[in-house]
């Protein structure tokens, strides 16, 4: 009974976001065709998906997997990054009050701007925007993280106190494990930024990704690829988002 | 194990907070003594010097011929188990890897220490349960998993910070004869700290009772013979004299 009460609600929780998302390409569907709005406008959601799977070979797939190895490869770097800069600011109060508006800063920081100052310096290479995915995805794991390591239950450490263990096996044992809700919640967040700043990257310093294709085909008006684009680039970072949240549920499994 | 004029200070911006006045008493081999006092009265931060998880300001704590000044060194925390009062076991791990810690930290390797964690649950009537989160287990149960692991590296003595203290009345009771079973079957010296009058006389052998200032005020032998701690153990004569008496001295040291 309570195997299938959990499998309706797993189902449940499947369907809800993709009717959701079925509701509002219909709605846009019923809009484009009652309102009449120019194609090269906003195009039906019907031609949008047609373009995608018709030409997603021959025309998005080399940039489409550029963009995947620039984000994968800034988002991998970015997460040993920002969880050693967590672990290294969490052992002094005055170390992590320094470096924490530094952070916020470089969260704040639109890579857009960033690119073509790092493009003056390293020229057009694949580099740049993978320093660009680094700088914005490994603040925000970095300072997630560290709220994570800094909400540690003072009777916890008591207890680790009472078997007389050492910094680091209060930092492996405890501090760590503890921080893995607020680090997942950092992981999470830095799939998004790093899309994001990949896009960015592409735009700033354009010769190829997605980021790229984006502006050229909007530049010429073919405004269909234009979102059957800016779909794979959502598509990106909606999987990267749902693997980092599985792998989530499987180890913080103390949190329902 | 004895403490000898054991006072504790804590900073508080410019003021200073006596928390412990010259405290001194001792602790006999496989005794059960309960401490008891007014909220504040410094009962658990006494615990955790004794505990080795704070050191005192000013005094001494013998230990197996030893007197050492700055607390208990931590080579010689093996020798202790400790139970919290909320039971602080570690939520990521299982029933079994909350008892496994203890193994880890003081590096207790070997099939027999793996053993012996089942034999704790086994102890606490959780052998059913080794991989069960604490989040899927009730109050009493997580409280039982505190006390096995408390026990699970062989201490000489284990330490409890009025360890039934956040549970109900019913688990509170089934859980203080438990604890008193414990105590017959493992034998092991127990020091623990109790608001409950009823408990202390049914667990105990000695009762320390300390005041608001922080100064042991009175000390009682539990006379009441341990073949009458039962479930009639509310008709026992000595423990109706006994209760009177301490109901007295609790009421008294509030004032």
């Amino acid at each position: 009974m309570k195997r299938q009460k959990k499998k309706t609600i797993k189902l449940a929780n499947v369907l809800a976001p993709l009717i959701f998302l079925a509701a509002i390409i219909g709605l846009l569907e019923i809009y484009v065709a009652v309102s009449g709005i120019d194609a090269r406008i906003l195009p039906a959601p019907h031609v949008i998906f047609g373009k995608l799977f018709n030409r997603f070979g021959r025309d998005l797939s080399r940039d489409f997997f550029y963009t995947l190895k620039v984000i994968l490869t800034g988002y991998c770097i970015a997460i040993p990054g920002g969880i050693g800069l967590a672990a290294i600011c969490s052992q002094s109060k005055l170390l992590s009050k320094a470096i924490t508006p530094v952070i916020i800063l470089m969260i704040c920081i639109p890579m857009l701007t960033v690119v073509p100052i790092l493009v003056l310096r390293m020229g057009l290479v694949i580099q740049v925007r993978i320093i660009a995915v680094v700088l914005q995805a490994l603040p925000v794991i970095c300072l997630n993280t560290l709220s994570g390591f800094r909400k540690v239950e003072s009777s916890k450490i008591e207890l680790f106190r009472s078997v007389g263990a050492s910094r680091w096996q209060i930092f492996t044992k405890l501090i760590f494990p503890n921080a893995m809700p607020q680090v997942f919640t950092g992981l999470k967040l830095g799939c998004i930024f790093s899309t994001i700043a990949a896009m960015g990257a592409d735009l700033a310093a354009g010769n190829s990704g997605l980021g790229t294709k984006i502006s050229a085909y909007s530049g010429s008006l073919m405004t269909d690829m234009a979102y059957a684009t800016i779909i794979v680039v959502a598509l990106i970072g909606i999987i990267l988002f749902m693997v980092v949240a599985e792998i989530e549920k499987k180890i913080v499994v103390w949190i329902k | 194990m004895s403490f000898k004029n054991i006072c504790k200070v804590f900073d508080k911006g410019n003021d200073e907070i006596v928390v412990l006045d010259d405290i001194s008493f001792f602790v006999r081999e496989k005794e059960y003594l309960c401490i008891m006092g007014p909220s504040g009265c410094g009962k658990s931060t006494l615990l955790k010097i004794a505990g080795g998880i704070e050191a005192p300001t000013l005094g001494t704590i013998e230990w197996k011929g030893t007197e050492y000044k700055n607390g208990i060194p931590k080579q010689q925390l093996k020798n202790f188990g400790f139970v919290f009062q909320q039971h602080n076991l570690l939520e990521w791990r299982t029933v079994y890897k909350n008892l496994h810690l203890n193994l880890e930290i003081f590096n207790l390797k070997g099939e027999e220490w793996e053993k012996r964690i089942m034999e704790m649950l086994k102890l606490v009537g959780l052998e059913a349960y080794p991989n069960i989160y604490p989040h899927e287990l009730s109050g009493g149960m997580r409280q039982r998993t505190g006390i096995a692991r408390a026990l699970v590296h062989n201490p000489d003595i284990l330490l409890m910070d009025q360890p039934f203290g956040a549970l109900d009345a019913i688990t509170r009771k089934t859980l203080s004869y438990e604890m008193l079973n414990l105590w017959k079957k493992t034998q092991k010296t127990m020091l623990m700290i109790t608001n409950s009058v009823e408990e202390a006389l049914l667990v105990s052998q000695r009762i320390i009772i300390m005041n608001k200032q922080g100064k042991i005020v009175y000390e009682i032998d539990n006379t009441i013979p341990v073949e009458a701690r039962n479930e009639s153990i509310g008709s026992n004569e000595e423990f109706i004299k006994l209760r009177k008496k301490l109901d007295g001295i609790v009421h008294d040291i509030q004032k």
